[in-house]
């Protein structure tokens, strides 16, 4: 079972890959279920819970999602199959899927957030792609002037809001400082967030983002990108594929920058894929898993489908374009731990957490609450998820 | 001493299995639909379920407590309050005076029916998101028509703006609302005697007076069966605001349908989730019970078309 990918060709392109798995592996069927991403949760944990859940699932890895399932005995232990079957999965996205002590999924898509920018559209007015903070803010105001949107944000949903904050705080205290915040070692209630905070409230107010961002989709802001109403994106590395098959001009892909420098890319993972701790057909299961990991399957993920596997894959030669090169380059250092990236928190933390996190800066971008206010919001729900 | 009766014992088993075989169906589906949830219900309000552990621990009236104490409640419950007194009185004002207006017409009936009643056979989902783009603070056509005519001053993110937001959603379901109120009005309309209001007219009776004292007397139990449905719907209003802003921004539309739903199925908490649906229930009775007995008693006075 997986969630609807935003675009049907990429669900004709699943089909196709499980035929091939199928093909390989006589015997094996496989029934993809494909249901509202919105629904999964919901559906996933009734039907685990009742023993009639799917064998095998694709599903989030952080602690409010595989983490509660793991803890609920839901999931398979996979620990003995990635002893015996050596499957190459990075560390730091291992321990991503791993509780007490358990390994109980295969992470992949390794994604970066930052700002998609129309180059065309920057050298149109003038503007280099931004080194700090200031340059950024100087490049919104002069796109403004010209009558284009500079930032295209949306948070109708909320939990773009999530990714809003990784940026800028990520930038603002480097990787040391979100992996202190995510520990609990430094509070939430502090200068840096609400300073990273306010960036997004103070853009809000000088008219630097998308009119009521809190009233506009992810879709539509993506779209005012794609058209060239907007001239910059700030979302994750998933949407360079839709980028590329929309957007017909070049686009370039920058961290949120710091106050003194070019910043940092907020990484981490995306989804993982997990077993059903009830399956009568774990070796099957496991069979696809194999078929997932291999370098063949990983090449074609990146290829095809831009998602980029938590194991390492031979890009030479592969079919890619400037900006998903780049982005390829990136996840490779987020994996051999050469670069320094923040964190997507989102993905990290538990439900409390993020739901405080999106109502609180639904809260600042639609004038309801104060950034001061929402990191003291953000520390009481850290406390009430540690408890 | 028993009455002595004149029907042999055997007819007598024959009609009370009868009567059992014929009640049966429906108290299954009573059974199956209502007293089954309900108990499942005020089982799990008692507990601390997260969804996933099949043990969950008792927790007595906590959960309770916590509703009444939570500000996040109080403040649904108030949109819900908006909801409620307008999301029920502009659809029957309105679904009143359009049907009493197809009605006394006296061409485009059909035509009329039609167009009033097509909004109410769209799904609510494709509503939602429709007005969704109408009202989007870039390209939406409410803005550009405010802007056309001169009062662009006006536009803004109608969604995300936590001023107008519940204003806004609440104008779509009005939209989508009046026509099902027209309709059944309408319908109630047919069976009014004409004579009367002849007379009232020939009295000297204007239009409101003719509405107020000849027409509503005659629809009263139609028009209470549809305010009941209205109002009721106001409690329990969940997909539009779902689907249009979610509950946001940062609650500003959250109801307890949405809040209920939230709870329970975005932060694991169903049975938090499960009490605030009893409180929709418990809420919601009350009026129904409240209308359909008015309704009841109307209708023995000898009242309604």
């Amino acid at each position: 079972m997986i969630g609807q990918p935003e675009d049907p060709a990429d669900l004709e392109l699943i089909k196709t890959d499980l035929k091939t798995f199928e093909s390989k592996n006589q015997g094996i069927t496989v029934k993809l279920d494909v249901i509202p991403s919105e629904n999964v949760r919901t559906v996933l944990q009734t039907q685990l819970r009742s023993g009639e859940g799917p064998d095998v699932f694709g599903y989030d890895t952080g602690p409010g999602f595989a983490g509660a399932l793991a803890k609920a005995g839901l999931v398979y232990d996979l620990t003995k199959a990635y002893d015996e079957r050596k499957w190459p999965i990075y560390d730091f996205a291992k321990k991503r899927v791993t509780f007490d002590g358990k390994i109980v999924g295969v992470p992949s898509q390794i994604e970066e957030v930052g700002i998609f920018y129309n180059k065309t559209l920057f050298a149109k007015h003038g503007i280099a792609a931004p080194q700090n903070l200031a340059e950024l803010t100087a490049a919104a105001e002069k796109l403004k002037q010209n009558n284009v949107i500079p930032i295209a944000v949306s948070d109708k949903e909320g939990w773009q809001g999530g990714h809003l904050l990784s940026m800028s705080l990520s930038s603002a205290v480097g990787s040391k400082g979100m992996d202190d915040l995510l520990n609990g070692r430094t509070s939430w209630n502090t200068q840096p967030v609400v300073d990273s905070l306010a960036i997004w409230k103070e853009w809000a107010d000088k008219g630097l983002l998308t009119p009521s961002p809190t009233a506009v989709s992810y879709d539509n802001a993506n779209a005012l990108f794609y058209s060239g109403k907007a001239a910059m994106a700030p979302t994750g590395s998933w949407l360079a594929l839709d980028i590329e098959r929309n957007a017909k001009f070049e686009v370039g892909f920058v961290p949120f920058p710091a106050k003194d420098g070019p910043g940092i890319f907020s990484g981490g993972l995306g989804s993982g894929t997990f077993v059903s701790a009830s399956t009568t057909k774990a070796d099957a299961s496991i069979k696809l898993l194999d078929y997932l990991l291999t370098p063949e399957h990983g090449r074609w993920a990146a290829e095809k489908l831009q998602d980029i596997p938590a194991y390492p894959i031979d890009t030479a030669g592969m079919t890619a374009s400037p900006l998903f090169k780049q982005v390829l380059d990136d996840s490779a250092k987020i994996a051999d731990g050469t670069g320094d990236f923040g964190y997507n928190i989102d993905v990290l933390t538990t439900d409390v957490f993020n739901n405080a996190m999106w109502k609180g800066i639904q809260g600042i971008l639609s004038d309801q609450a104060q950034p001061a206010q929402v990191a003291a919001q953000l520390q009481s729900a850290y406390e009430k998820s540690a408890k | 001493m028993r009455a002595a009766s004149n029907v042999p014992p055997v007819t007598r088993r024959a009609q009370a299995r009868l009567g059992i075989l014929l009640a049966l169906p429906v108290a299954i589906v009573t059974a199956v639909f209502f007293v089954f949830p309900m108990l499942n219900a005020l089982y799990y309000a008692v507990v601390d379920f997260d969804g996933l552990d099949p043990t969950p621990p008792f927790v007595g009236l906590d959960n309770f407590t916590e509703m009444f104490t939570d500000s996040a409640t109080w403040h649904a419950l108030g949109n819900n309050a908006i909801w409620i007194v307008i999301g029920t009185s502009a659809p029957m004002i309105i679904g009143l005076l359009t049907a009493v207006l197809i009605w006394s017409g006296r061409r485009g009936g059909p035509l009329y029916r039609l167009l009033f009643f097509l909004p109410f056979m769209l799904p609510g989902v494709a509503i939602g998101i429709v007005w969704g783009w109408m009202y989007d603070p870039v390209n939406g056509w409410v803005n550009r028509a405010l802007g056309a005519v001169g009062l662009g001053g006006l536009s803004r993110g109608w969604l995300g703006d936590p001023d107008t937001a519940i204003f806004a959603v609440l104008a779509t379901a009005i939209w989508a609302t009046c026509g099902f109120v027209t309709m059944i009005i309408l319908s109630a309309l047919r069976n009014v005697d004409a004579e009367l209001v002849d007379a009232a007219r020939i009295d000297g009776a204007n239009a409101a007076q003719r509405l107020w004292h000849i027409l509503l007397p005659q629809i009263m139990p139609v028009f209470l069966m549809v305010l009941t449905l209205t109002l009721v719907g106001g409690f329990s209003v969940f997909d539009i605001i779902f689907i249009m802003t979610g509950g946001g921004p940062a609650d500003a539309t959250e109801v307890l349908g949405t809040y209920a739903y939230s709870s329970a199925f975005e932060l694991n908490r169903i049975s938090y989730g499960t009490v605030l649906a009893l409180l929709i229930t418990i809420l919601a009775v009350p009026f129904t019970i409240m209308l359909n007995r008015l309704q009841r008693r109307l209708s023995l006075q000898g009242l309604g078309a």
